[in-house]
């Protein structure tokens, strides 16, 4: 009995999830979402909470419910989704896409367009093709690409703060 | 009891929870707090793509033991060469400099963990590197192996260096036995970038000049096109000493070769939708020139009417290399990632010999020669399957690779044995290779491998590979490989891991044929002697059989310490079992063993064979070793950072066990193969121990590196006594002043305060010992010039 007791509390301490150490990448686009809201100002305030939604993955694991759970965005307090499909986005601030496929990611693009969201990824491209914010590491750093007419065309502005640490895409071209 | 284990087992797990995601929400919350600015200098993890199919990882998370090498740190070094670059940066990797070693002078070989230069494999950007086609055939580190030539890649092409310190062959087949290098070459967002160098040794010679572009391109879709062009002309340095039996002059070469190099790498990656066209490739071409040794006037091989004064024969190949891929990548809708490449890689190794002559020729003889070349080619056509599910990652592939290998026959004149000299044949300092010695030798192998890394718990991944590989020559392999990799703890992993691997005799192990003339008066037949082929009919009648892979086993057991982001340690001890190491034989002749069977010295004398060599599969080894590595940073606030790299490395390699000789030699293996030159190679040439402290303190204006190494004590054999070397330690620096935003200037001087090898000491031999003509051991580990000082201007454009 003791022995199976023992047992027990080791395979506890085995499987019982705690998560792995986020990469410090990841750490920093966490930070960077939020970062980057206070940047971006919104058509209009239409909803009492901020809303970031993460689109098919979350490379985030807990990190960031735990990081924004007590931060106010914009004056209000941030609530995270997870949608697995484009059809449950719904209404958001904020669309971080992790979509692999080309044409998946570019109707999350248009989706986004049209509803004022910024988008937000790091998959190569992202910019060029619509996307709003695109985080790269080069050299071990981070950069920050900003199509500032994918921004216009959703109706955000982007403070110059963040336009000048950024490579920013005008007409297509930076 | 039960239920207070219970209790206190659900309280552990929920406080190891919370403290885990407490940790990484302190450091994030940290970063939240910075300005937008200071996060952009946040530097992450150094990534790694070795050792997983599931893409870049932190290399202090893989579940093996991964150094990489940042192309600041090769940069920071003042080394020209990527090998120089390494031997500094990485412990274990031995790149000692021979000097008058024939072709081995031009393109030296490296080691990893004290093995042989051909255990290493090389990859860039994830695909196979080719070997050289060159053997190392004399008293050199490698002697009896061909390895990469690392020198043939540009530095400033380079992103970053990656070494697994692990046998790996069940994931990339083989050679990955004492571990991977990869090299990835600079892709994506990369500054375009020129400098120009020039460096001397303390003695005023090796002197270098080199000019390299780094040019970069940007493509739709956040593609590429990276090219860099190198040209590299690096002087020849001498520490030969005075000859006494030539009046005191100094008449012989003995340092680095003349050479000058083109280089040349383009990287590029198109993306089209969901799939992604590449392509990289390196290319060199060398032209080099070393001395052979000096034949003084009176010797017996010289014909004083066309050198008075003796001749000092010149090895001056013209070497080509090259590598390049081509492929797409991308990914399925259902998430399968897919890569599908084609490689082919190229070396030509070309000898050529001036101021030399073939004295048996007499008067008519040339004085430059070519003496034929070898050439190797190397074909892979590859598929890599993956895909993750959750956590886990399952993958696969398909590998076809052809090789080729030649040698090219020299002129007649650079072999022959002519009627005015009845020993003296071909080219003096490197007889060519004669038509019997040229060969056309190919092989095909084909691989399928599966690698699943799957994670059991958030805490416990376990990474399962196999790869079943079948060769044309020797027939089929497989391997496996288990790693596990246990968080056990917020900021401790531990790791390990337990594979078998193999090494395929290399085509120029199984078909180097280099045979000389000679007779014993001018009216007796010719005799021959020199290396054969396994599959030459007086090799196979002296026991010769096909050569069989090399066989390894590896354990590697290692813990990552990582309390901060900015400060790591980590732990890696492992062992290596390999089992039938090719090795060359001695020479196998009546008058060198005294044991030789009647039935070879009759087998010998029916071929009219003075003595003969040839490859087999000769011995098992063990090694073993430790490597402890401690990186930090720490910010100094408004741009100032200090970076600390600590390194050590101890391994021991021994001879284990002796496979039996051919019966119809009558001699026992270590007869034949283990003479005590051969012995103390293997288990003592190569320094056991390595420490290497890099450090950069590193300002908005300026930057300071300093990189303290201790090269670890060595032996080797002259005559019939071992002679031991001890450790050195050296001190390399670099300053780097901003003369504006993209215009640096950087002055450096490796082994600044000029610490030199110790020297040989009283030998019996007229050439070799202090006070003689050569005074230094070539295994020195880290050379032999002493002083090297340099001026680097950079461009950033």
């Amino acid at each position: 009995m003791r022995r199976r007791t023992l047992l027990s509390f080791a395979l506890s301490w085995f499987f019982l999830a705690s998560p792995l150490a986020s990469e410090e990448e990841k750490k920093l686009q966490a930070v960077f979402i939020g970062r980057f809201a206070s940047y971006v100002e919104w058509p209009d305030g239409r909803r009492e909470r901020f809303v970031i939604t993460l689109l098919d993955d979350n490379p985030f694991g807990n990190l960031l419910g735990e990081l924004y759970h007590d931060k106010r965005i914009n004056g209000k307090p941030v609530e995270l989704r997870h949608a697995r499909r484009l059809e449950e986005v719904g209404e958001t601030d904020i669309l971080f896409i992790t979509v692999a496929n080309f044409q998946a990611r570019r109707a999350a693009i248009e989706y986004a367009q049209k509803n004022g969201i910024l988008t937000i990824s790091e998959i190569k491209g992202f910019a060029e093709n619509g996307g709003i914010i695109q985080i790269d590491f080069v050299e071990q750093r981070v950069r920050i690409k900003i199509n500032y007419d994918a921004a216009m065309k959703s109706g955000l502005k982007i403070g110059a703060p963040l336009l000048s640490i950024a490579t920013v895409l005008r007409g297509e071209k930076p | 009891m039960k239920r207070l284990f219970s209790i206190i087992s659900i309280l552990i797990a929920g406080l190891e929870a919370g403290f885990a995601g407490e940790k990484d929400l302190r450091e994030a919350n940290e970063y939240y707090r910075r300005s937008l600015e200071d996060l952009l200098l946040v530097e992450t993890p150094a990534k790694a793509m070795i050792g997983s199919r599931g893409g870049d990882r932190d290399a202090l998370s893989a579940e093996v033991p991964i150094d990489v090498i940042t192309a600041a740190q090769l940069q920071s070094t003042g080394q020209s060469e990527l090998m120089r670059a390494l031997a500094v940066l990485v412990p274990g990797f031995n790149f000692p400099r021979p000097s008058i070693t024939d072709g081995t002078d031009h393109a030296p070989p490296f080691t990893l963990r004290g093995l042989n230069p051909d255990q290493v494999l090389v990859l860039v950007n994830g695909k196979r590197l080719h070997q050289s086609s060159l053997l190392h055939n004399n008293g050199t580190i490698g002697r009896g192996s061909s390895s990469v030539d690392l020198n043939a890649i540009p530095l400033r092409a380079i992103e970053r260096i990656e070494v697994l310190r692990d046998g790996a062959a069940a994931q990339y087949g083989s050679d990955a036995i004492a571990g991977i290098i990869n090299i990835i070459l600079k892709g994506y967002g990369h500054a375009n970038h020129a400098s120009l160098s020039y460096g001397r040794t303390h003695k005023g010679d090796g002197v270098l000049r080199q000019a390299d572009v780094f040019y970069s391109r940007a493509l739709p879709g956040d593609g590429f096109f990276n090219f860099t062009v190198e040209l590299r002309d690096r002087g020849p340095t001498n520490r030969a000493g005075p000859d006494i039996l030539d009046g005191g002059r100094i008449n012989t070469h003995f340092g680095d070769a003349d050479t000058q190099d083109l280089l040349l790498a383009v990287h590029a990656e198109l993306p089209r939708s969901d799939a992604t066209f590449y392509l990289h490739g390196v290319y060199d071409r060398r032209r080099s020139s070393a001395g052979a040794f000096f034949r003084r006037a009176n010797d017996d091989r010289n014909i004083s009417a066309i050198y008075p004064d003796g001749f000092l024969p010149s090895i001056e190949p013209k070497i080509l290399d090259y590598s390049m891929t081509i492929g797409s990548k991308g990914v399925l809708e259902n998430g399968t990632h897919w890569d599908l490449s084609y490689t082919q890689g190229h070396n030509d190794y070309h000898f050529y010999v001036s101021n030399s002559l073939n004295t048996s020729l007499g008067l008519a003889t040339p004085t430059s020669f070519d003496s034929g070349a070898t050439r190797y080619t190397q074909r892979i056509l590859n598929l890599d399957l993956s895909q993750r599910l959750g956590r886990h990652t399952f993958a696969g592939g398909y590998e076809f690779r052809e090789e080729r290998y030649r040698i090219v026959a020299g002129e007649p004149a650079s072999y022959v044995l002519g009627p005015a000299h009845d020993g003296a044949y071909g080219a003096q300092g490197f007889p060519g290779f004669t038509p019997d010695n040229a060969v056309m030798a190919k092989r095909q192998a084909h691989a399928l491998y599966g690698d699943i890394k799957y994670g059991l718990t958030e805490r416990l991944m376990i990474d399962a590979a196999v790869r079943a590989e079948h060769f044309s020559d020797f027939g089929s392999t497989a391997n496996g490989k288990l790693a596990l990799r246990l968080r056990a703890h917020e900021d401790l992993l531990l790791r390990a891991s337990a594979s078998t691997g193999f090494r395929a005799p290399s085509l120029s192990q199984s078909h180097f044929s280099y045979t000389g003339t000679y007779r014993n008066s001018a009216n007796d037949p010719p005799l021959y002697w020199g290396n054969f082929a396994v599959d030459h009919p007086v090799a196979r009648a002296l026991g010769a059989t096909d050569l069989k892979p090399e066989k390894s086993r590896h354990l590697t057991l290692g813990l990552v310490y990582q309390p901060t982001s900015t400060l790591s340690a980590s732990a890696d001890w492992f062992l290596t079992d390999i089992a039938d190491r090719i090795l060359p034989t001695g020479y196998i002749a009546s008058w060198n063993l005294s044991t030789l069977s009647p039935q070879a010295v009759a087998i010998l004398d029916a071929h009219r064979i003075d003595g003969a060599v040839y490859f087999t599969n000769a011995v098992n080894t063990r090694t073993q070793g430790l490597d402890l590595r401690l990186d930090s940073t720490h910010e100094f606030g408004q741009g100032a950072r200090l970076k600390l790299t600590g390194a050590y490395h101890f391994s021991k390699t021994r001879i284990t066990g002796v496979n039996a000789a051919p019966g119809v030699l009558g001699v026992a293996m270590t007869e034949l193969v283990l003479d005590a030159f051969t012995r103390t190679m293997i288990e003592e040439s190569q320094p056991r121990s390595a420490f290497k402290l890099w450090s950069k303190y590193s300002t908005p204006a300026w930057d300071l590196v300093l990189n303290l190494n201790r090269f670890g004590s060595f032996a080797s054999v002259k005559g019939d006594e071992t002679v031991r070397f001890r450790a050195k330690w050296t001190l390399d620096a670099e300053y780097s002043y901003r003369l504006s935003k993209d215009v640096t200037l950087s002055l450096g001087g490796v082994n600044l305060f000029n610490a030199m090898p110790d020297e040989w000491g009283q030998t019996s031999d007229t050439l070799v010992g202090s006070g003689k003509v050569i005074r230094y051991s070539q295994y020195a580990p880290f050379g032999y010039n002493g002083a090297f000082y340099y001026l680097r201007l950079g461009l950033t454009f």
